[in-house]
C-alpha cells in the first residue's frame, strides 16, 4: 500500500472510531486546506453523507473567498453546517484593531467555539491539526480530552496503544479527536493533489503572491510565490529552503518567550 | 589550579540571607560560612534584570560589551520586537574561555587568560539564564530562562536524553502563582527536586573543572510572595521558608560532595544576579512619558509599533529609556544633533518624579555614557532609571495611570545581590557582579595567573 | 525497489552509539541532502572537532520535533532494495511504555552493543521487550570495534554474551556484525581491517530481512460499525489480515456462523474486486453483522473466554486481583478480570516476585484473564492486530497485552 493510501486508511479508521464512541460529535471546519482534507476523509468514511454537523467558527474577519468557498461546498456536499459566532463580542466591536491579537483570537475564536459546544452539547470534536505544525503537538494524542476550561493536560495523558483509543471522557469535558495528526504539510498537499480535493483559491498564486495558511484577513500575510496550481505548490514545498522553515521555528520560540515574560510582569 | 563550584541563587538578596542566617533558618549556609567563607553584598549591572545581570556574570563584561540590555530589543531600524538569545551575547562565557571553545568571540577577559589553560577545562553549566540555544562547548550546558525547547537548550544530546528522561523542568509556570498559589508552591518544590537530582547527577558524572548551577525558583517565589519573607502571619510564610529550607539543604549537600571530590581544595561560591525588596507601587514609565508629552501611542497597533510620529522617547522593560531619534527609528522625532540636550532634559524630569506618598521615585537616572563602556554603545538605551526600594519600574505600554498595583509583591534591587566566596578570594571594596568571572578563571587556571 | 518499506527499531544502551550509527546509515546511503551535510560539517569545523555522525541524528530529531523535516513520520533511508523507516525508541531507563508503543510495528531490530562496555542491564531490558513483542529478526551490531583494534578475540567474547543474553528470551540473532559506526566499517561497505569477519554488512543484513506478510495470512475483518447507506446495511471495518473479496464465504467469529460477502465498497470507487490488509472498507453480507464480529476465512487460534497473555502494566497504581477491566482487542470488547497471575517481574532484573495477588507499576506479568463473553484471538506473532489487546479501567488504558 502506498504512503498516501496508508495515511488515508489510518484517518478513516480514526474517524469511524470517533463516531462509534461519540454520537454527539461534530467536525471543526476552518475552510483551510487541513480541515478541508479532513472533511474529504469524513465524506469517504461515511460514503458521501457525513452524519454529524460541521462547525465553522466565524470571526467575521475571514476572507470573502472563504465564505464563498464554505457556502458552495456546504451545499454541494450536503453538510449540516453550524456557523458559530461570538455575537456579543462581534457587536461590541472586538477585532484586530481593538485589544491585542490574543484578546481578539480568544473572544472570536476560542470563546465562540466554547459557546457553540455548550449550545449544542457536543461531547467530541474532530479537528484537522497535524503533528508537524508545532513543537508542542509532538505530545498530542489522537484522542485528547479537554477539560471545561479547554485545558489540555499533556503531561497526564494515557498512552495510545495499537489503535485502541480511550472510550469515555468525564462529564464536564469534551474529547478532541485528531484524525490527520500523523500527516505532514507535504502529505496534505500530495493528498490534495492525488484526490483533487477542492481548496480555496487563496492558496494559489496571483500576481506573485499566495497564502500558505488562511484565516482572518487582517492577520494573514501572503508569501512570495509563483505557484498557481497544487502541482506547483508541491514542487515549491519540495524545494523550500531550510532558512524559511527556520524563520517559522523562530516565530514559535518568540511566542513562547513572550508568554513567559508576560507571566513575570514584563511587557 | 582548583576546581570551582558556583551556585547561583536567582534573586536571593544579601539582606534576606543575613536575616535568615541570624534566625537560624539556613544551617547549612551557616556551616559553610564558618568553614572559611564570607558573605558580601554585591551590585548588579544596570538595569538589574536577570538576562543582563547573568550575561555580566558569565562573561565578566559590561552590557555595552556583551550586548544584553534586557529581555527584549527592537530590530534595528524598526519598532518590531525581538528577543536576544545566547547568540546575541557578544563576549565569551567563562566556560568558553576555560574550555577553549570561545571561537571568534573576544573580550578583555579572554585576552587576559590567553594561554593560561594548559589543557582545556571542562564545565558543567546548568540553568543560567540567557544561554539558550545551547551551543557546543567543552562539557554540559542546559539553558535557563528563557528556554523554549529543552533539546535545543541542552548540549550534548546525551545530557538532553538524561534530563528529558527524568522530567527535568527548565522553569515553573508562573501563571499558577496567581491562579492557584498552593499548586504553584507544589510545582516550585517539584522543580527544585528535579534540579537537585540533575545537579547531583552531573556532579557525580565528572568531567568538569567548573560547575555552575543556578536555582531559579527563588526569583519566581520572590516576585509573587516577597511580602511573605519576614511576615510570620502571611498565609504563605511557611511555604516561603520551606523553599529556603530546601535550597539550604541542596546547597549543603552539593557543597559537601564538592569538597569530598576535591579533597577540600575546591573553591566554592554562591551568588545572586540581583536582590529583592517588597513593592510599594509599580511605576509605569510609558504612562508617565505619555502624561508628560514625551510619547504618543497609536492604539491601533501592537507593542512598540504604537510609537507615533512626534514621540521623543519610549521605555522598554524594566526602565530603559530610548530617545526616538530620527534616522534610527522609522518615526524618529528627535533630531540627532539634539540628542544630548533632550537626554539631559528628560533625565531631570525623570529624577523629579515623586510617588503617591510624596517620596522620590528615582534613586538615580543614568545617561548611557555614565554606566556603559564598550563597542556596543549605539545599542545601549539612552537613559536607564534605578528606583528607590519599593518603586517597581515597568515598561508596560498598556497602562494609562503612572502608579498601580498588580499580583506582584517583590521587585528586583540592584544594590542587594549577594556573594559567598572563600575568605581568601575576597577583595576589599564593594563587589560588582562583573568581577566574579576573573576570580573564577584565576582559581581554575592556578595561582601563577593571579596577577593577570 | 520494493514498494513496501521495512520498519526497524534500533535498541541498546543509550551511550552505545545509536546516533552515530543512524547518522552513518543516512550518510552512507546518500539519504542526506548535501546542504544538511555541509551545515553539519561547518558546525564541527568551528568546534575544531572531527566530523561527528551523531550530529546528523541530533539535527534530525531537532527538526522533527520542530516540524521542519518534511517527512516527519518517516525518518527513512533507502538501499537499492527498499526504504527503511526507523522507529524511535528512547534509550532511557523508564522506557517500557515508550518502547512498547515504539516497537509495536517493528519488523526487525538492530541491537547495538558497545564492544568496550558489553551487554548491560538496559540491553537486557530491550531484548526482553523485543521478545514480548515478537520481533524475531534481530541483528546484533557490535560497535566501536576501532577502540579495540578490531580484535577478533574481543568480538568473539561479546558475541558469546549476546547469544546467551538473547537465548534467555528465546531469541537468536540472525547476524552478529562487528562495526565502527564512526569510521564506517562494515556499515555500508565491508571493512578491509576486520578481514577475519566474513558475514554481511549492516545494510546487507537489513536487506535480507523479510517484512511481516500479514496480507498472506487468513482473512481477519473485525466489524467496526454498521452504517446505513442508501437504505442498505453496510458494516465497515479494516482488513487486519488477508484479503477480502466479493463472493467470499466467511465465518463470523466468535459465534461461528457462516455468511457470504456480497459486495466490498469504498466511496467513489466503483466495482472493487478485493480489499487488502490495512484497507478500510464497507461491505454487504448475507447475515446481519455488528461491531465486534470478526469475519475470517481461516479459524482464529483461540475462540475463548479465557485469555492467557503477557501484560505490561503502564500506570502508577497497582493492580489487585479481581478488579474488573475492559478487554479491547481489535473492535472486540468484553468485561474481564485477571483471575490468576502466573508470574510477575521487573523486566530489568527478571527477578520474579512472590506475591501473586498484585501487579506493580512498570512490571510485566503472565496472567489468565477471564472474560464475560467469547472473543476470537490469534497469537501476536501470527496476526498482530488480533494478538494484542489493551486493558482499560475507568476509561484509561492501564495495560497492554500480547497473546502468547
Amino acid at each position: 500500500m502506498d504512503h498516501l493510501t496508508a495515511l488515508e486508511n489510518k484517518s478513516i479508521f480514526i474517524i469511524r472510531e470517533a463516531y462509534y464512541r461519540f454520537k454527539d460529535i461534530a467536525m471543526l471546519w476552518s475552510v483551510g486546506k487541513d480541515s478541508t482534507t479532513l472533511l474529504w476523509l469524513c465524506r469517504k468514511a461515511f460514503f458521501g453523507k457525513i452524519p454529524f454537523p460541521v462547525i465553522h467558527i466565524d470571526t467575521t474577519y475571514k476572507f470573502p473567498e472563504m465564505y464563498k468557498f464554505r457556502d458552495e461546498y456546504a451545499k454541494k456536499w450536503g453538510l449540516d453546517l453550524i456557523v458559530g459566532r461570538n455575537d456579543g463580542q462581534v457587536e461590541a466591536g472586538m477585532g484586530p484593531g481593538k485589544g491585542t491579537k490574543l484578546d481578539c483570537c480568544n473572544e472570536l475564536k476560542t470563546n465562540a467555539l466554547k459557546q457553540t459546544i455548550a449550545k449544542h452539547g457536543f461531547k467530541a470534536l474532530l479537528l484537522g491539526i497535524r503533528r508537524d505544525e508545532h513543537g508542542i503537538r509532538a505530545k498530542e494524542r489522537i484522542f485528547s480530552p479537554r477539560d471545561e476550561q479547554f485545558k489540555w493536560n499533556y503531561e497526564d495523558q494515557p498512552a495510545e496503544l495499537w489503535d485502541q483509543y480511550r472510550s469515555t471522557v468525564a462529564d464536564d469535558n469534551h474529547c478532541r479527536v485528531h484524525p490527520i495528526l500523523h500527516m505532514t504539510e507535504m502529505d496534505i498537499w500530495k493528498y490534495v493533489q492525488r484526490e483533487n480535493i477542492p481548496i480555496s483559491e487563496l492558496y494559489l498564486s496571483k500576481e506573485g503572491k499566495r497564502f500558505r495558511s488562511i484565516g482572518c484577513a487582517p492577520c494573514c500575510n501572503p508569501i512570495d510565490s509563483a505557484a498557481s496550481s497544487v502541482d506547483e505548490i508541491v514542487t515549491e514545498l519540495e524545494t523550500t529552503t531550510t532558512s524559511e522553515r527556520a524563520g517559522r521555528a523562530q516565530d514559535k520560540e518568540d511566542a513562547y518567550t513572550m508568554q513567559k515574560l508576560r507571566s513575570l510582569g514584563y511587557m | 589550579m582548583s576546581k570551582v563550584m558556583v551556585l547561583g541563587i536567582d534573586g536571593a538578596p544579601f539582606t534576606l540571607l543575613e536575616t535568615y542566617l541570624q534566625k537560624g533558618v539556613l544551617p547549612n549556609l551557616a556551616r559553610i560560612l564558618k568553614a572559611g567563607h564570607g558573605l558580601s553584598q554585591m551590585d548588579a549591572p544596570v538595569p538589574d534584570v536577570s538576562s543582563t545581570s547573568w550575561a555580566s556574570f558569565f562573561t565578566g563584561t559590561n552590557p555595552a560589551e556583551h550586548g544584553i540590555f534586557g529581555f527584549m530589543e527592537l530590530k534595528p531600524g524598526t519598532y518590531s520586537m525581538r528577543f536576544p538569545s545566547y547568540e546575541d551575547v557578544r563576549t565569551p562565557a567563562v566556560w568558553e574561555i576555560a574550555g577553549g571553545t570561545s571561537g571568534m568571540r573576544d573580550s578583555g577577559l579572554k585576552a587576559a587568560f590567553a594561554g593560561a589553560f594548559a589543557s582545556p577545562a571542562g564545565s558543567v553549566v546548568l540553568n543560567i539564564p540567557q544561554t539558550y540555544p545551547a551551543r557546543p562547548m567543552n562539557g554540559v550546558l542546559t539553558a535557563g530562562f528563557v528556554c523554549p525547547d529543552l533539546k535545543k537548550g541542552t548540549y550534548p544530546a546525551a545530557a538532553y536524553d538524561y534530563l528529558s528522561s527524568m522530567g527535568y523542568m527548565s522553569d515553573v509556570d508562573s501563571n499558577k502563582a496567581v491562579e492557584d498559589s498552593a499548586a504553584f508552591f507544589k510545582e516550585v518544590a517539584l522543580s527544585l527536586e528535579k534540579r537537585a537530582k540533575a545537579y547531583e547527577h552531573f556532579l557525580e558524572k565528572g568531567g568538569w573543572e567548573l560547575f555552575i548551577g543556578v536555582v531559579t525558583e527563588t526569583d519566581r517565589v520572590h516576585h509573587f510572595f516577597y511580602d511573605a519573607a519576614f511576615d510570620a502571619s502571611h498565609a504563605f510564610n511557611g511555604e516561603f521558608l520551606a523553599v529556603y529550607d530546601r535550597l539550604d539543604r541542596l546547597v549543603g549537600s552539593l557543597y559537601d560532595r564538592f569538597m569530598d571530590l576535591t579533597g577540600g581544595q575546591g573553591k566554592f561560591m554562591t551568588m545572586s544576579d540581583h536582590g529583592f525588596t517588597a513593592i510599594k507601587t509599580e511605576v509605569y514609565l510609558n504612562a508617565w512619558l505619555r502624561e508628560n508629552g514625551w510619547l504618543t501611542l497609536d492604539s491601533g497597533k501592537e507593542y512598540y509599533e504604537q510609537v507615533a510620529l512626534g514621540s521623543r522617547a519610549f521605555c522598554m522593560d524594566p526602565s530603559r529609556i530610548y530617545l526616538n531619534v530620527r534616522g534610527k527609528y522609522p518615526r524618529g522625532s528627535v533630531d540627532p544633533s539634539q540628542r544630548a540636550s533632550v537626554a539631559s532634559e528628560l533625565k531631570d524630569a525623570l529624577k523629579a518624579i515623586s510617588g503617591p506618598d510624596g517620596s522620590k521615585v528615582m534613586k538615580e537616572v543614568y545617561l548611557k555614557e555614565d554606566i556603559y563602556r564598550g563597542r556596543l554603545m549605539d545599542e545601549a538605551p539612552d537613559l536607564v532609571c534605578v528606583a528607590n526600594d519599593g518603586y517597581d519600574l515597568k515598561g508596560n505600554l498598556k497602562k494609562s495611570e503612572v502608579f498601580g498595583r498588580s499580583a506582584f509583591r517583590g521587585m528586583h534591587t540592584r544594590h542587594d545581590a549577594h556573594c559567598i566566596m572563600p575568605l581568601g578570594m575576597m577583595t576589599s571594596g564593594r563587589l560588582h557582579i562583573e568581577k566574579l568571572a576573573p576570580l573564577i578563571l584565576e582559581s581554575l587556571a592556578g595561582a601563577d595567573t593571579a596577577t593577570r | 525497489m520494493d514498494e513496501r518499506s521495512l520498519h526497524i527499531v534500533i535498541v541498546g544502551h543509550v551511550d552505545h552509539g545509536k546516533s552515530t550509527l543512524v547518522g552513518r546509515l543516512f550518510h552512507d546511503t546518500g539519504s542526506l541532502p548535501a546542504e544538511k551535510m555541509n551545515e553539519i560539517r561547518r558546525a564541527c569545523e568551528e568546534l575544531g572537532k572531527p566530523f561527528e555522525f551523531a550530529y546528523i541524528m541530533d539535527n534530525f530529531e531537532e527538526e522533527r520535533k520542530k516540524g521542519i523535516t518534511i517527512d516527519i513520520a518517516h525518518t527513512f533511508f533507502a538501499t537499492p532494495k527498499r526504504r527503511y523507516v526507523i522507529i524511535d525508541a528512547p534509550g532511557h531507563k523508564e522506557f517500557l511504555k515508550n518502547m512498547v508503543s515504539g516497537t509495536s510495528q517493528a519488523e526487525a531490530a538492530l541491537l547495538l552493543v558497545d564492544i568496550s562496555q558489553g551487554i548491560q542491564e538496559q540491553t537486557l531490558r530491550h531484548c526482553f521487550v523485543l521478545s514480548l513483542l515478537g520481533v524475531r529478526q534481530i541483528a546484533v551490531i557490535v560497535n566501536k570495534m576501532d577502540l579495540v583494534g578490531y580484535s577478533k578475540e574481543r568480538f568473539d567474547a561479546v558475541s558469546r554474551d549476546a547469544i546467551a543474553a538473547l537465548a534467555r528470551f528465546n531469541l537468536a540473532p540472525a547476524y552478529i556484525i562487528p562495526i565502527s559506526a564512526s569510521a564506517g566499517e562494515n556499515v555500508a561497505a565491508k571493512s578491509p581491517i576486520s578481514s577475519w569477519y566474513e558475514g554481511p554488512t549492516v545494510l546487507e543484513a537489513l536487506d535480507s530481512f523479510e517484512p511481516l506478510k500479514v496480507e498472506e495470512k487468513g482473512l481477519r475483518f473485525p466489524v467496526q460499525d454498521v452504517y446505513e447507506v442508501s437504505g442498505k446495511s453496510v458494516p465497515v471495518g479494516r482488513v487486519e489480515a488477508g484479503r477480502l473479496k466479493p463472493g467470499q464465504e466467511v465465518v463470523v467469529y466468535p459465534g461461528k456462523t457462516k455468511t457470504r460477502i456480497t459486495c466490498v465498497m469504498k466511496f467513489m470507487e466503483e466495482g472493487m474486486t478485493e480489499a487488502g490488509t490495512g484497507e478500510c472498507v464497507g461491505i454487504t453480507a448475507e447475515a446481519a453483522l455488528k461491531r465486534g464480529d470478526i469475519l475470517a476465512d481461516t479459524e482464529p487460534a483461540f475462540i475463548t473466554s479465557s485469555v492467557r497473555a503477557n501484560i505490561f502494566w503502564m500506570v502508577d497504581q497497582d493492580y489487585r486481583l479481581g478488579l474488573p477491566m475492559v478487554f479491547k482487542c481489535a473492535t472486540q470488547e468484553a468485561i474481564g478480570r485477571i483471575d490468576k497471575i502466573y508470574k510477575r517481574f521487573d523486566p530489568a532484573t527478571e527477578k520474579t516476585e512472590d506475591d501473586l495477588t498484585v501487579i506493580k507499576p512498570a512490571e510485566v506479568a503472565e496472567v489468565e484473564i477471564t472474560l464475560d463473553g467469547m472473543v476470537a484471538i490469534d497469537s501476536f506473532s501470527e496476526i498482530p492486530e488480533l494478538g494484542r489487546f489493551v486493558l482499560e479501567h475507568a476509561g484509561t488504558p492501564v495495560a497492554g497485552g500480547i497473546i502468547i
